[in-house]
């Protein structure tokens, strides 16, 4: 298990509000500038890894020994594709439309911002925080002396839609992951996020 | 991992905005929180504190409260017009941990916005988020009426995660509070405070 101390989600909440007045403040491409940069500071901030075979990264990816799980529980799917079964801001979310009614419109604006110039990967705005950190995290992981690659293949919003890449792209990472379109729609079904990791050949 | 993102955030916008412009984010946070979460009415203490037992209210959000009956603040006549709560555990104290086994050491920027809020506007903050968790309670409280009353929170005391303690000795004159007290409750809890009829005080003439 990752998440093994829970977290109050008064802070959650509370975060998200933080984000919702640099928006206000400083538009949806200051919002989304704040959450990327944040994450890229957090992944500079833990530990480097080095793993000798493929096998051992993802077992301790799996585990939750790797800083790659530290917020969430992954599962292999096959040899470089793996899904996270509940996303790590589910909680957050869900507490916040409790407290506070429905979630503050600049968080879409946000990710539709970030799916424009940035990737088309991001189904809420948390996932631009959670993509930029696996994205940056990887980079600090080596398995036999290679570094290690990460690709988003589907995420799955709290509202329930699904985003992919575009077409040629998922034909590609699909292809990466080893697993047919009908298996990605099949793990999305029971998962919040699809993706790749993989070494460069 | 929301809250994990606070201390990158921090870390980060202290760079941007400086430690007097995260101070101002905060407070803004906290104010805007509190407002979202709407006003309350109570028939009475007895109906109130019994919501904040079951953490039925907009402060108790933030966790478990300890209701300290026995620290009712009255007036010079003797009637009612506070009680002292204890919240059990800081909010972010979980947080802390998991940013503490995961990534590493808080970072400096944590304690230099708290110096900032506690230098400039009071010296109440053990760390960067007791700013946005302290202006929550005083807005919230101030949505509550109590008998149709409206509240107000003063804050008392804190501890921090290393166990330093901050005390706000001008809201302990004036529900007329022993520090020594407040301490001994701080033994079991990271935070005191106390809910009292708005512009009251311990002692006071009878409108």
């Amino acid at each position: 298990m990752s998440e093994d101390i829970e977290s109050n989600p008064f802070v959650d909440v509370s975060v998200f509000l933080f984000f919702e007045d640099i928006a206000d403040k400083q538009g949806v491409e200051g919002f989304t500038n704040y959450m990327v940069s944040q994450a890229e500071s957090l992944a500079m901030s833990v530990p480097e890894e080095e793993y000798d075979t493929w096998e051992d990264f993802a077992n301790a990816v799996v585990a939750g020994e790797s800083v790659f799980s530290s917020f969430e529980n992954i599962k292999q799917i096959s040899k470089y594709g793996f899904v996270t079964e509940e996303c790590p801001f589910s909680k957050a979310i869900s507490e916040y439309i409790k407290r506070l009614g429905t979630m503050n419109s600049v968080h879409d604006e946000a990710k539709d911002h970030y799916n424009h110039t940035i990737q088309p990967s991001a189904a809420h705005s948390g996932c631009m925080m959670h993509q930029t950190y696996r994205q940056e995290v990887a980079k600090r992981i080596k398995i036999g002396g290679k570094p290690l690659n990460y690709a988003q293949i589907a995420s799955k919003a709290y509202a329930g839609n699904v985003v992919t890449p575009p077409e040629s792209w998922k034909k590609v990472l699909l292809e990466k992951a080893g697993i047919s379109e009908t298996q990605g729609f099949m793990e999305m079904r029971e998962n919040a996020c699809l993706f790749a990791l993989y070494m460069d050949e | 991992m929301m809250d994990i993102a606070l201390y990158s955030l921090v870390d980060d916008m202290v760079s941007k905005s400086g430690t007097e412009g995260v101070v101002e984010y905060w407070l803004r946070v906290g104010e805007s929180y509190a407002e979202r979460m709407g006003k309350e009415a109570y028939v009475g203490w007895p109906a109130f504190n019994v919501a904040m037992k079951e953490g039925r209210t907009s402060l108790t959000v933030e966790g478990a409260v300890n209701v300290l009956t026995d620290l009712a603040i009255t007036d010079k006549d003797g009637d009612v017009i506070g009680y002292v709560y204890a919240l059990k555990t800081c909010p972010v104290a979980p947080t802390m941990s998991r940013f503490i086994k995961k990534i590493g050491p808080i970072h400096d920027s944590d304690n230099d916005v708290a110096e900032n809020y506690n230098s400039r506007i009071r010296d109440s903050a053990v760390s960067n988020y007791c700013i946005t968790h302290q202006k929550f309670r005083e807005v919230a409280a101030n949505n509550i009426t109590v008998s149709k009353q409206g509240l107000e929170c003063l804050h008392l005391a804190n501890k921090g995660r290393l166990g330093d303690v901050k005390m706000v000795k001008e809201n302990l004159d004036r529900i007329n509070v022993d520090e020594r007290h407040i301490k001994s409750i701080l033994r079991s809890a990271s935070c005191v405070f106390a809910l009292i009829v708005k512009g009251k005080s311990a002692g006071d003439e009878e409108d």
